[in-house]
């Protein structure tokens, strides 16, 4: 939808979307220079956390079900258990790493308004576009040249 | 832990849903408050109660745009020109001024002598005896209208007869044949001067009927106003008409630079483009007046013969003050008689609208159910 009055050539003249004053309950009280500066370090610490956390999704979370459902397999006897088992521990990892994730990113915003930014939005849909850009290279590149095909395309002499 | 939470939670922003509950809660609050609130009811002004004419604020407009910078016409030409052909005199026999009251005080000041006795049926418009005194003169109130009464009341220094016709605040209008019956009786050395500031509201007699009065008493002066039926009080104009003769001393009267030049053209407009104004108001109150008196009479509070667009009401157990009161605290203001020359009653204005009058009676009804308490 276009609504920016540049766009629209005039059309809507008010105040351009998203960018209404916020509104508090009370009007905060900004910390000291000191303290917004380290609240600016924090939000960049809780960025990096966001990161970690999505690059998780992109080998390690399904890495690590797969060797529960290994596991599972062993003790069990049964492929079919250790696939569902494995199937389940992935979701319910998955789940609670994007509400953990939703949370980081409510947060972040917090703490970017503490540091004295007029921060409105998240920045998760945008964590996921990097780390999934990153996730795709790194599995590409084990793919091809470390479990995939690599080997015998360029096997080691004998 | 739970303390830097705090701090970074006072960060969070109000979400849209919230900011509209909220705006919807002061919306609702504005409204319920505004229902409350009950519209304060003004009886105790005589003016007309409601703004004037479009035409008339636009003549206004239309003045002080055109030029505020120059003088007014100090003789206003065209408005006495007006108000000669409305009156049917020569423009010679009428003067304006700021209000009747300006020129009542002129005339009275010009007449009297210091020692000279102003007679006035009492009570009456406060400002003839104030009048009287300002110019050393001597204010004697008569108990009564009657052409008798003042007739009694007359010795060798009175100078100055002052009528308010009719009465404010008593309502009561001498009759023209009343009042020539008194101009007969004068002796020659008094001036009579009939503040007709309330005549337009009168519904007995045809407004201009005291006019011809003038052909035959040199010593009569009528005053008139644009402040009552005209409902332009705010600027402040008013006009006399005098006899034959007269033309000296109504010169003296008007102020000495003249009026205002915005009041000329408000009140020319009035007169050019609404003269039938103060006409349809009469006919508009005189229901309103019929019906308020009815009620009050039913209510014991009898009103005797008023033919102005005021009530002079007897308080229950003669005290006007309390009834003022009493109305004043259900929002309805009323004229206590005590600064009007008798505390028992109270002069209650004519609304101009059915619903007011009655909202008067029921206020009447429930100060007379606490009023065992209050009066």
């Amino acid at each position: 939808m276009r609504t920016d009055p540049s766009d629209t050539g005039g059309l809507f003249v008010g105040r351009r979307p998203g960018t209404a004053p916020v509104r508090y309950d009370e009007p905060p009280q900004p910390g000291s220079r000191r303290r917004r500066r380290f609240d600016a370090l924090l939000a960049h610490g809780v960025l990096a956390l966001m990161v970690t956390v999505n690059l998780l999704f992109w080998g390690p979370i399904p890495a690590a079900s797969l060797w529960v459902a290994s596991q599972v397999e062993y003790h069990s006897g049964s492929v079919t258990f250790g696939i569902t088992v494995g199937f389940g521990v992935l979701l319910a990892v998955l789940f609670g790493a994007l509400a953990l994730l939703k949370r980081l990113d409510g947060f972040w915003i917090l703490v970017r308004r503490a540091a004295g930014i007029d921060q409105r939005q998240g920045v998760i849909g945008r964590v996921f576009a990097v780390t999934a850009a990153i996730g795709a290279l790194a599995f590409t590149a084990w793919f091809l040249l470390i479990a995939g095909p690599g080997p015998s395309l360029a096997p080691e002499a004998p | 832990m739970r303390r830097i939470f705090r701090h970074y939670g006072q960060f969070r922003g109000l979400s849209e849903q919230e900011v509209n509950a909220r705006l919807r809660e002061q919306a609702d609050e504005i409204k319920r408050q505004a229902l409350a609130r009950v519209e304060v009811l003004d009886l105790s002004r005589t003016t007309w109660p409601e703004v004037p004419h479009a035409d008339i604020v636009g003549a206004i407009t239309f003045a002080a745009r055109r030029g505020l910078h120059r003088y007014a016409d100090r003789a206003a030409a065209d408005l006495r020109a007006e108000l000669a052909a409305r009156h049917d005199l020569p423009a010679g026999r009428v003067a304006v001024g700021n209000g009747a009251t300006q020129l009542l005080e002129a005339a009275i000041g010009a007449l009297l002598e210091p020692g000279d006795e102003l007679i006035t049926p009492w009570p009456s418009y406060p400002l003839y005896p104030v009048a009287a005194r300002r110019a050393r003169g001597v204010a004697v109130p008569v108990r009564a209208d009657g052409p008798a009464a003042i007739l009694e009341a007359l010795t060798p220094a009175t100078r100055v007869v002052c009528l308010c016709n009719p009465n404010d605040p008593t309502g009561t209008l001498l009759g023209v044949p009343a009042l020539r019956e008194l101009l007969d009786a004068l002796p020659e050395r008094v001036v009579v001067l009939v503040d007709e500031a309330l005549r337009d509201f009168a519904a007995a007699e045809d407004p201009e009927a005291t006019r011809p009065l003038l052909d035959d008493h040199p010593r009569l002066l009528l005053f008139r106003t644009f402040s009552k039926a005209w409902g332009l009080a705010g600027l402040r104009c008013g006009y006399v008409l005098g006899g034959a003769g007269a033309e000296e001393l109504l010169e003296r009267l008007g102020p000495e630079l003249g009026i205002d030049d915005l009041a000329q053209a408000g009140c020319l407009e009035a007169l050019r483009h609404h003269a039938g104004l103060p006409a349809r108001r009469r006919a508009r109150l005189a229901p309103v007046r019929e019906r308020l008196a009815a009620g009050l009479a039913a209510r014991g509070l009898h009103v005797t013969g008023t033919d102005a667009n005021v009530l002079w009401v007897p308080a229950p157990d003669g005290a006007g003050a309390a009834l003022a009161a009493a109305l004043e605290r259900q929002s309805i203001l009323v004229a206590a008689g005590d600064a009007l020359g008798e505390p028992g009653r109270v002069r209650i204005t004519v609304p101009v609208v059915a619903a007011d009058a009655d909202r008067l009676l029921r206020a009447l009804d429930l100060a007379a159910g606490d009023g065992a308490a209050d009066l």
